[in-house]
């Protein structure tokens, strides 16, 4: 499974972007438990969110999903978090 | 000592006071033999501070004095209502309450940063613009700190604000930027305003009015003139590895940051380099630099503090009643300028406005009725 994140506004409008890959890792199983859930929750369309607050769009396996701070479920902040830190 | 870095200094305030605790370095005994120096441009400032300290002392003593009477039913208070607490590094908001209003510093320098933020944040609108409080009717203002783990930024939710700590690789603890609260706290004075949406250009104007009001409120408490302020929003929040001085500039758009890991500033400073994207709101933090330049432009030009003129003029258009939630550049433009003439008539303030817009590329045809319309 491919996973992958775009971060982006934030009070520094920074944009941050990484992907992973699941195949042949460890934590595989949870994380293709987190991306269901996440796409389960996550918007058709960019939802507005709060001043400064992220956005997020989550792509698996080529479907896409948006949400943004500080409306994400548990799920969707665990993956974010996880592809952020350990995806290029 | 040089009289700026006296300037750039001011003494510990009474913890009691909402005034800010910033640069807490130089004591009292110390101001007081300063203000007595020959050279005026040393004695000022130091005299300046110490009376604004002592009007402070004493107003807070006659708020306690029963002599003085009650205050009118339904007038919102010349005090700040704060409450900060301490999210505990989960995303459940608001936390354990830490430090009410009129409670000591506490240990924890973050808390006491955001207390002392949010009353430099209510002190600017209070003296600057007789605004009490982000609604004007004397609103608590909620900070929680220590939101989420090494969480690289700052929000306003619509009822508090919210701070993360940053993860100390590309970005220190949000609290650090007096600009940044304030920043945040604007965007509740715009959402009980103008209400701007916060979308293209509508949310570019709405992310440069906090910005705008964000530098203000930490000029206003450093007492700086437009030329002494650095016009650099974040200035503080870059971690020691960034390459940059601060997240943005309303001096030179653009040239806040070129860091590997971060990029480099995307912020146009004219309309021929308006950002056209689908993310970040439609980039309202990017094309942002555009009217953030343009208030630079006219505060530079009228001189003196910004928070009087340039500021005044911004802030009678954000709360005048005709700048809608679906204004452009071109639309805000235009009220700035009626603003202007409104306020201080046809003189050098009109002219700056003018002059500002047409510099970063807005047409600001004044759309007042009984005026002849003027393009840039």
């Amino acid at each position: 499974m491919r996973i992958s994140v775009t971060r982006s506004g934030g009070f520094a409008g920074i944009e941050r972007q990484a992907a992973l890959d699941t195949n042949g890792r460890p934590d595989a199983f949870h994380l293709h438990g987190l991306a269901r859930d996440a796409l389960a929750a996550g918007e058709a369309a960019p939802p507005r969110g709060v001043p400064d607050g992220f956005q997020y769009t989550i792509t698996v396996d080529g479907r896409t999903v948006h949400c943004a701070d500080p409306q994400l479920t548990q799920a969707q902040r665990e993956l974010v978090r996880t592809i952020l830190k350990e995806g290029s | 000592m040089t009289a700026r870095s006296l300037r750039a200094r001011l003494p510990c305030m009474t913890h009691t006071s909402h005034a800010p605790v910033f640069c807490t370095i130089i004591p009292p005994h110390v101001l007081d033999k300063i203000a007595r120096n020959e050279d005026q441009a040393l004695a000022d400032p130091a005299r300046r501070t110490l009376e604004q300290d002592a009007a402070l002392r004493t107003r807070r003593r006659l708020a306690t004095v029963s002599a003085i009477g009650p205050v009118p039913a339904g007038a919102p208070s010349d005090l700040p209502n704060r409450t900060v607490y301490d999210a505990k590094h989960r995303t459940d908001l608001p936390g354990k309450k830490v430090r009410p209003e009129g409670h000591n510093p506490v240990k924890d320098i973050t808390v006491n940063r955001a207390y002392d933020g949010l009353g430099a944040t209510f002190e600017l609108y209070l003296k600057a613009y007789n605004r009490h409080s982000i609604d004007d009717s004397g609103m608590p203002l909620i900070a929680s700190v220590h939101y989420d783990e090494g969480y690289n930024n700052a929000f306003w939710n619509g009822e508090q604000m919210v701070f993360g700590d940053g993860d100390g690789e590309i970005f220190n603890d949000f609290t650090i930027s007096l600009d940044v609260i304030g920043h945040e706290l604007t965007h509740g004075v715009t959402y009980h305003t103008a209400n701007l949406e916060y979308f293209s250009q509508s949310g570019a104007l709405n992310e440069s009015l906090s910005d705008v009001f964000g530098s203000l409120v930490k000029q206003y408490a450093l007492q700086q003139t437009a030329d002494q302020a650095d016009w650099l929003i974040g200035a503080g929040l870059l971690a020691p590895r960034v390459t940059g001085v601060a997240l943005r500039s309303m001096k030179a758009p653009g040239t806040a940051y070129d860091d590997d890991v971060l990029g480099k500033d995307p912020q146009p400073a004219t309309m021929e380099h308006y950002v056209h994207t689908g993310r970040d709101n439609g980039g309202v933090h990017i094309n942002s630099g555009i009217p953030n330049h343009a208030f630079y432009l006219v505060a530079e030009a009228l001189g003196g503090h910004a928070w009087e003129k340039a500021g005044q003029i911004w802030y009678d258009t954000l709360t005048g009643g005709e700048l809608g939630p679906n204004a452009d550049f071109a639309a805000f433009a235009a009220l700035t300028v009626a603003s202007a003439r409104a306020r201080y008539g046809d003189g050098d303030e009109h002219k700056a406005v003018l002059d500002a817009w047409g510099q970063v590329g807005v047409p600001a045809a004044e759309s007042a009725p009984e005026s002849v319309p003027e393009s840039a």
